[in-house]
Parts: structure tokens; C-alpha cells; sequence
């Protein structure tokens, strides 16, 4: 047989760790701002810039984009070409992989920094990064196809089969959900509408934590961890039946995002039932892991990096396990809209993804640099630092979500609710607050010391470039030979009819969920009395989404009496059909507003509430959190683009009359004034064209269509009418 | 044997304790697969969540026997309703003038944020009239602000508090706003609407 030689590329593997390093301080240091901002409001600096709104994007894209992105490519191109015995197809490709990733995290940080978003979350990048994003993932996938299809090995190896899905599910993901109408470089609208956006979105957003942050690391662990402990996988049949199950079964999953909200009650049964079934599924890659760690226990003792993947598998078994249990309705009544989904999403992150990348840089760069690890002992109080940091991030977290939740649904004994002000349950989980500041500290600390390590590490050895390399070229490779080989073995040898079938797996999922809710009418229900915004409260809402009000803000009153008492009547599907993106939020760290604008509701309040409290919040409240948006007063109205907006809007099927984008600014002008007089009465002076106007108008429409039109009128208006 | 941990072409014979069942032709990168069964527990517990589901969409669905959200709505209301109609006491709409009573007015006053329209010392702001004058605009007869604080006046601004506040609470906080007058806090709003007959 030829032996032929080649060299391995590692100088890219380099290149994608550093990213990883980088991105990894900055998302982390992003992640503690925003934190403080939430227990200490100052820290919004008063600034648009660095409001929560904005920074709270920044954090979930420099995390799940930069930080894991690029650890995915560190890890993925490294154990690519050793697993496959060649170098990576193409170095071009390679080199526009890592550029455009890097170009397209520093645009991110930029565009949502400036108020640039979509408004959807995890998918917030506007429509030109959305385009850059599909170029760089698809060659990133047509990279490692073809360095699959150049491989001296006869079979892939399944941590390739993870690769593979992380590629086809994200490049589906992506470019359905980010199916949106631009009306200038810097704004789009999604095409999808309320409740049809929800599930589109969730979709996307549930197998965004699928295929970014679980199969491609479940790949990786599958190379890395056998690698690190010198111990064959415990089950390739195990493998092969949870890769299939967890592909197939994710992608129904995601209505559970949206339990006991406005959506069809059979694609939430579908959320529920599927996450369930997940369960086995998920524990396979961790029973897998684990049992490949068997008999090896004592190497783990002395090993910073085989402990970080102990912690990972950990985190990954409960919070695989947690999931489901948030899935079921009863539960996730206490779990959505509170901290509770944020202390999971952070052990997940933490542990799962954060140990395993560590586990996987401590392994990795001594290899990679032909030498031994700076400090085993640093690298184990980074452990220790970061183990602890997890619980005390986590654990406030799961203790201000059930305290939050029984402080709203409590009673008093007559009837009432027992905390009617909102504020009231939020200050009393801000000491939880502070304490996940130091679970945030210390987390940072610790990857403060793991970078000093590697840095070390990385100086008292070389890094080869090109690592020269040689192996036997791969012989012809025949049909599938029913007697000597297994269909699933000659899947594993055919990449491409692989790659094929698992795209069909992995569409079917989103197929039944989305074609439904967007072509059969019975699924949206619509109601009469729901209008389209008008000019100025469409203008008022693209500020809404600029802000990032719904990072704190839900639309969406849930069908409890514990809810319906505190903001009125719940949400009907009908009333988002003009919502293109829909906004109904994922935690209410300040109350519902799907109800601020019914004149009749508890939750309406008029014109000068609204603007004393955008200029400051605290001091209307002390104890309020909320940002201060003085800037809302200072900038006028972008008028030149309403009747584009006007026009894209009917694009996208919203009733406005042929011809009315003309009339529109005119339309926009008579209402904004209509509310600066009002200001006025209350000494207010404002001019009419600021933001801070439009905003106004935009929450005094939140629900304002479907209040009952018979109202009796209150004793006190008929007094003041004499 | 050398004792480094990361170095990766060392020879080691050890794979655990159970039997040792390499599969022919599977390694990849040194790294090797066992022809290992998933264990039997993981594979029940898949079985298991899969008839939960076919329960789930059967209990739900097409038997029916589960409520759907908006009937669990309705009859947590409506047991609600017979729930506490008993126990609201019937209101006695008259002003209240006890210590005590007006001490829990003041209470609800702080708790229920009046103070961000109407000021601290219920001075009135920039939203809300001072209520300590002598002028109303919507009547200053103890029924009226009682009426106006439980149904509230939303056009202008003042909130209903009749989902929030039981009866008797809103006739303390009323009963504590109409003892006020008078009491000329600093920063007092220019009266607005009608003077008090």
C-alpha cells in the first residue's frame, strides 16, 4: 500500500484558540457588566451604549458566537484532520472561516452595541451579518466535507457524525429563522408574524442550544475525552442510537419555550412530549462519556483537564435532565419568565460548554505545542475557582426564581394579590443578585488564570505550522456488502449520503411545526378589533426592539388568575398578527407590558407617568432597576424611513390602505403632537418629534385593541364630565 | 511506562474492569470502540419517556380527559370567585377616622407607590395633583375618592386599584389621603380642580 505524506495544518487550530481565549474574556467580562447593571443600576453608565438592553445581546452573541463558536473551530479542525489522516480540504476556505468569524463578531459587537437587532433573541444581527454568517458557515461545512471526502480513513469516526449535524442543523436553523425584509442596511423585518415568529423563532432558538452548544460539543467530546484518558469509547452502538434519537428529537422540541402562551395547544403538547423523550437520548452522550472514563478514575485525580471534563458531563447530565422537567406545563409555570431559566442556560454554559472547552485547552495546547503544561496546579485551583463559581452563580439564581414566583402568585386572604406592586418581588431577589456577581467574579478569575497558564504553556514550546505527517492512502471502497458490513457502517464510510440522510432527519421537526402555523388559517385565529400600528406607534416600537426592551420585558399575560389579576385579561394569538418580529419576551425582570395600553387595565398608565419615568426611573421609584433613557428625548424620529417601513409592512401582508405610505408621515405628525399637548397639561415640554413620543405611543397601543369596548363607565369620569 | 498524563501514544493495556471487546477495524486517531450493549436502564428509561408522550397527546388530545389552558382558566376563576365571595365582607363605605386605621392607610400609601404621582408627603408632582389642598378634580366626598381610587381614572392617569387592593384597604388608604388635608407639606402643588364644599 502507498504511504503518502502530507502535513497537518495546525497553524489554523492556533489562530481559532486564541479567538477562543479572547472572545471568552470579553464575553465573560460583558456577562459580569450586565450583572451589576441588574443589582446596581449606575452601572448602565446612562449611556445608550452600554444600556442592559443593549449589553444583554452582547453577552449571549460573545458567548454562544465568539467564545463556543470559535472553541467549536479550534477543536473541530484540530481532531478533523487526525481523526480523517489529512490536512483540512482547502487553506483558503480555512482562512475565510477564521477571518470571516472573526469579522463577523466584531460587526456583531459593533451593530449591537449601536442598537442594530432584530429583536429576536440569539438571532439579534441584522440582515447583511445574517448573509455573512450563511456565507462563512457554509464554507466551514463545505471545508469539512471536503476534507472528508480527501481522508485516508475508511470510516468516519462519531465524532464527525456530530460535526456533521452541528453543520447541516445550524446552516437550516439559521437561514430559516433569518428570513427577514430589509428596509435599510441596518433594519429589517422578520417576514414571520406573533405567533408564527414565536415558534419560528423557538425553533431556531431551542436547536440554536442543540446544534451550537450541544452536538458539536458532544463531537468533541467524543475525540477529546478518549484522547485525554487514553481509554476506547465504551459503546459504538450506544452511539450510534443517541446520535440518530437526539438529531431527530431535538428539533420538535421547541414550543416549550412557549408553554401556556399564545400558540396552539398541539404544537406545545409537541414542545413537551419531545423534550421528554430527549431524556435518554441527551444521557447517552454522558453515559458514554462517563463509562469511557471507567477504570480510570485515578488519571482524573491528577488531571485538570480529564476533572474539567468530569464537570462537563456533570453539568451536561442535569441539565439535559432539567430541560424536560422545565418542559412539562406545570413546571415551566414557575420556571419562564423567571431567574430559573437563567441559573439552567448558566450551568449548561458554565459547565457544560465552558468545562469542556477548558478540559480541551489544557489537552490540546500542550500537544499542540510539543510540551508540557505550564502548572498542573494553577490548572486545578482554575478548576476549583470555576466549580465554585458555577454553584454561586447558579444556586441565587434558582432561589430568586421560586421566590419570585410564589411572591406572584400569592394571595392574600380576601382574595387580592398579596404583592400588587411589581416592585415588590423584584427588590426582594436583588440580594441574590450580588451574590451572583461573585459566582461571575470568580468564574472570570479563574479564566484569567487558565489563560495565564496557556500563555505560558504555549511559550515553552513550538507549535509546528505544518505538522508533517504520513498514512496509507485509502483504497477504492466498494458498495455496500450486506454480508461483511452493516448499513450504518457504510453510512459511516459515505459522507456525503450521510450528510443527506441526517439532513432529512434533522428537517423533519421544523416541518411539521412551521408549515402548519404558517398555512393553515385555523392555527391564528384572528380577532376584528385588532388594528395595525399606526405610523408613530410602528416607529415607537422599532425603538422598543432598538433598546432591547424585551430582554426584560415579556408581551405575553399567561392564562393564570395570579397573571390576568396583575395585567388583565391573557394573550390571544390573534393580537400579534401584525407583529413582524413578535415580542413577547423570556424573562419579566420588570413587569408584563402586553397590557400597558388598556386605558381601563391595572397596568395603563398616562403620558407624563411614561415620560417621567423613561427620563428616571428611580425617581419615580428608588428601588427601580431600570435604565434611565434620557436619550429618547434628545433624538428626533427617523421620518425619512416611515414610509418605507410603511411599505415593507404591507410586503409582509399588514393591511394598511394602497397608497397610505404618502399619507403616513402626516398621520405620524397629528398623533405626536396630539401627545406632546398632553405633556404639556402635565408641564411637560417636549417637541413632538423626539422618540421618546413614539415609544409613548407604541406601549399606549400594547393591548389597547382588545379591551372590552363596554367598559361601565367609573363613578369619578362621570363628576369631572359635569 | 511514563507518568505523563498528556502524553497521548502511550501504551496503555488497561480498559477497565468489565471484558475487553474491541470492535475489528474501528480506531480512529488511537482512539478505539467497544462492542459494549448501551446499558439496559438508559434504553428503558427511552422506552419509558416515549409511552409518557403517546399518554401525554392521548390524555390531551383524543381522549380528551385533560383540560386545555383556557378551560384550566376558566375554572380556576370561577373557583376563585366562589372561594372569596364569601368571605369579602360587604364594605361599609364610611370614612374612617381611628388611629390605627389610618396608620395602615399610610402603609398602603408607601406600598402602593402613591407617592410616584402624588409625592411623598402626597405634595403632588408633576403627575399627580397634591391631595393634601382643598381642591378635587374628581369630588372630595369620602364615596368619591374611594370610588376614585378603586376605579381609577386611567385617561388621566390614576390607576384602578380594585384588582389590588380589597375594599376595606381602599377605604383606609382613601380615609388617610382625606386626613391629610391640610397638612401643607413642603413643595405643594398649586391646587387643581374644584374647592371642597
Amino acid at each position: 500500500m502507498e504511504i503518502q505524506k502530507f502535513y497537518y495544518d495546525n497553524k489554523i487550530v492556533r489562530q481559532f484558540i486564541w479567538a477562543t481565549i479572547v472572545w471568552g474574556v470579553v464575553g465573560i467580562i460583558v456577562g459580569l457588566l450586565i450583572a451589576l447593571q441588574l443589582a446596581f443600576p449606575v452601572f448602565n453608565l446612562d449611556l445608550s451604549l452600554t444600556s442592559f438592553g443593549r449589553m444583554r445581546p452582547l453577552h449571549t452573541n460573545a458567548i454562544i458566537f465568539a467564545f463556543v463558536g470559535n472553541a467549536i473551530f479550534a477543536g473541530v479542525y484540530y481532531s478533523l484532520q487526525k481523526l480523517l489522516k489529512t490536512r483540512m480540504f482547502n487553506d483558503t476556505l480555512s482562512a475565510i472561516n477564521f477571518w470571516g468569524w472573526q469579522l463577523i463578531i466584531l460587526l456583531a459587537a459593533l451593530s449591537l452595541t449601536l442598537g442594530f437587532t432584530t429583536g429576536k433573541e440569539y438571532a439579534e444581527l441584522e440582515w447583511p451579518i445574517d448573509i455573512l454568517i450563511a456565507i462563512v458557515w457554509i464554507v466551514f461545512g463545505w471545508n469539512m466535507i471536503g476534507t472528508i471526502l480527501v481522508r485516508r480513513v475508511k470510516h468516519i469516526y462519531a465524532a464527525i457524525w456530530w460535526y456533521l449535524a452541528t453543520f447541516l442543523g445550524i446552516a437550516m436553523l439559521h437561514v430559516v429563522n433569518s428570513f427577514e425584509l430589509p428596509i435599510s442596511l441596518f433594519k429589517s423585518y422578520s417576514i414571520y408574524a406573533g405567533a408564527q415568529d414565536a415558534v419560528v423563532q423557538w425553533w431556531y432558538g431551542h436547536n440554536a442550544v442543540a446544534f451550537f452548544l450541544t452536538t458539536p460539543f458532544l463531537g468533541l467530546m467524543y475525540y477529546y475525552l478518549p484522547k485525554a484518558v487514553n481509554r476506547p469509547i465504551y459503546s459504538y452502538k450506544l452511539s450510534i442510537i443517541h446520535f440518530w434519537s437526539l438529531i431527530f428529537l431535538y428539533m420538535w422540541a421547541g414550543p416549550h419555550h412557549l408553554l401556556y402562551q399564545s400558540l396552539p395547544e398541539w404544537a406545545q403538547a409537541l414542545g413537551t412530549t419531545f423534550s421528554v423523550m430527549l431524556i435518554a437520548p441527551s444521557w447517552g452522550g454522558m453515559i458514554n462519556g462517563f463509562l469511557t472514563l471507567r477504570g480510570a478514575w485515578d488519571k482524573v485525580r491528577d488531571s485538570a483537564a480529564l476533572k474539567f471534563f468530569v464537570v462537563a458531563l456533570t453539568a451536561y447530565g442535569m441539565a439535559t435532565f432539567e430541560g424536560p422537567m422545565m418542559s412539562l406545563k406545570n413546571v415551566n409555570s414557575i420556571t419562564h419568565f423567571t431567574d430559573w431559566t437563567i441559573a439552567h442556560v448558566h450551568i449548561a454554559g458554565m459547565g457544560w460548554n465552558g468545562g469542556l472547552t477548558f478540559g480541551m485547552l489544557y489537552w490540546l495546547i500542550p500537544v499542540l505545542f510539543k510540551t508540557k503544561l505550564y502548572s498542573q496546579k494553577l490548572a486545578n485551583t482554575h478548576f476549583w475557582i470555576a466549580t465554585l463559581a458555577i454553584l454561586l452563580y447558579a444556586i441565587p439564581l434558582y432561589w430568586s426564581a421560586v421566590t419570585q414566583w410564589l411572591m406572584w402568585r400569592e394571595y392574600t386572604p380576601e382574595g387580592f394579590l398579596a404583592y400588587p406592586n411589581f416592585m415588590e418581588t423584584l427588590t426582594q431577589i436583588l440580594p441574590m443578585y450580588s451574590i451572583r456577581i461573585i459566582g461571575g467574579t470568580l468564574f472570570l478569575i479563574g479564566f484569567l488564570l487558565m489563560v495565564y497558564n496557556l500563555v505560558k504553556t504555549m511559550t515553552s514550546g513550538v507549535c509546528v505550522a505544518n505538522e508533517a505527517a504520513e498514512a496509507p492512502a485509502l483504497e477504492k471502497l466498494g458498495p455496500l456488502n450486506p454480508r461483511t458490513e452493516t448499513v450504518h457502517r457504510w453510512l459511516e464510510r459515505k459522507g456525503i449520503q450521510f450528510s443527506i440522510v441526517a439532513f432529512v432527519v434533522l428537517a423533519i421537526g421544523g416541518a411539521v411545526q412551521i408549515i402548519p402555523m404558517i398555512f393553515i388559517k385555523s392555527n391564528v385565529p384572528t380577532l376584528k378589533t385588532v388594528t395595525p400600528y399606526t405610523p408613530l406607534e410602528l416607529a415607537g416600537r422599532d425603538i422598543y426592539i432598538r433598546e432591547g426592551c424585551y430582554t426584560c420585558h415579556s408581551q405575553m399575560v399567561r392564562p393564570f388568575r395570579w397573571e390576568t389579576d396583575r395585567y388583565g385579561e391573557y394573550s390571544k394569538i390573534g393580537e400579534f398578527v401584525y407583529d413582524h418580529p413578535y415580542q413577547w419576551g423570556s424573562r419579566r425582570t420588570g413587569p408584563d407590558l402586553g397590557r400597558a395600553g388598556n386605558p381601563v387595565g391595572p397596568m395603563y398608565k398616562n403620558t407624563s407617568w411614561h415620560f417621567n419615568h423613561f427620563m428616571d426611573p428611580q425617581k419615580m421609584n428608588e428601588k427601580s432597576i431600570m435604565p434611565k433613557y434620557a436619550w429618547l428625548m434628545v433624538r428626533g424620529i427617523d421620518t425619512s424611513v416611515i414610509p418605507r417601513k410603511i411599505r415593507a409592512m404591507q410586503t409582509l401582508g399588514v393591511p394598511y390602505a394602497e397608497g397610505y405610505d404618502a399619507k403616513a408621515l402626516t398621520d405620524m405628525e397629528a398623533q405626536a403632537k396630539k401627545i406632546a399637548e398632553e405633556l404639556k397639561t402635565a408641564g411637560i415640554e417636549v417637541k413632538p418629534d423626539r422618540e421618546i413620543i413614539a415609544i409613548i405611543a407604541y406601549i399606549h397601543k400594547l393591548g389597547r385593541d382588545i379591551s372590552p369596548a363596554a367598559v361601565p363607565a367609573p363613578a369619578a369620569t362621570e363628576k369631572s364630565n359635569k | 511506562m511514563t507518568t505523563d498524563k498528556y502524553n497521548v501514544t502511550e501504551e496503555d493495556p488497561g480498559y477497565g474492569d468489565g471484558p475487553v471487546m474491541d470492535i475489528e477495524d474501528h480506531e480512529y486517531d488511537e482512539i478505539k470502540e467497544l462492542d459494549n450493549p448501551p446499558p439496559g436502564w438508559i434504553m428503558a428509561v427511552f422506552y419509558l419517556t416515549i409511552g409518557i408522550s403517546i399518554l401525554y397527546g392521548a390524555y390531551y388530545f383524543w381522549l380528551r380527559v385533560g383540560d386545555q389552558q383556557e378551560a384550566e382558566y376558566a375554572k380556576s376563576v370561577e373557583k376563585a370567585r366562589l372561594k372569596y365571595q364569601k368571605e369579602q365582607p360587604a364594605g361599609e363605605l364610611t370614612l374612617l377616622t381611628d388611629a390605627a386605621s389610618l396608620a395602615a392607610g399610610k402603609d398602603i400609601y408607601t406600598a402602593m407607590n402613591c407617592a410616584t404621582c402624588h409625592g411623598q408627603n402626597a405634595e403632588g408632582n408633576v403627575i399627580g395633583p397634591n391631595l393634601t389642598d382643598n381642591y378635587w378634580l374628581h369630588g372630595c366626598k369620602f364615596e368619591e375618592v374611594f370610588n376614585l381610587v378603586k376605579n381609577g381614572f386611567p385617561t388621566k392617569g390614576m390607576t384602578a386599584f380594585k384588582a389590588q387592593l380589597p375594599d376595606e384597604k381602599i377605604r383606609q388608604v382613601a380615609s388617610y389621603v382625606i386626613s391629610l388635608k391640610g397638612s401643607n407639606p413642603t413643595g405643594g402643588k398649586a391646587p387643581q380642580g374644584d374647592p371642597c364644599e
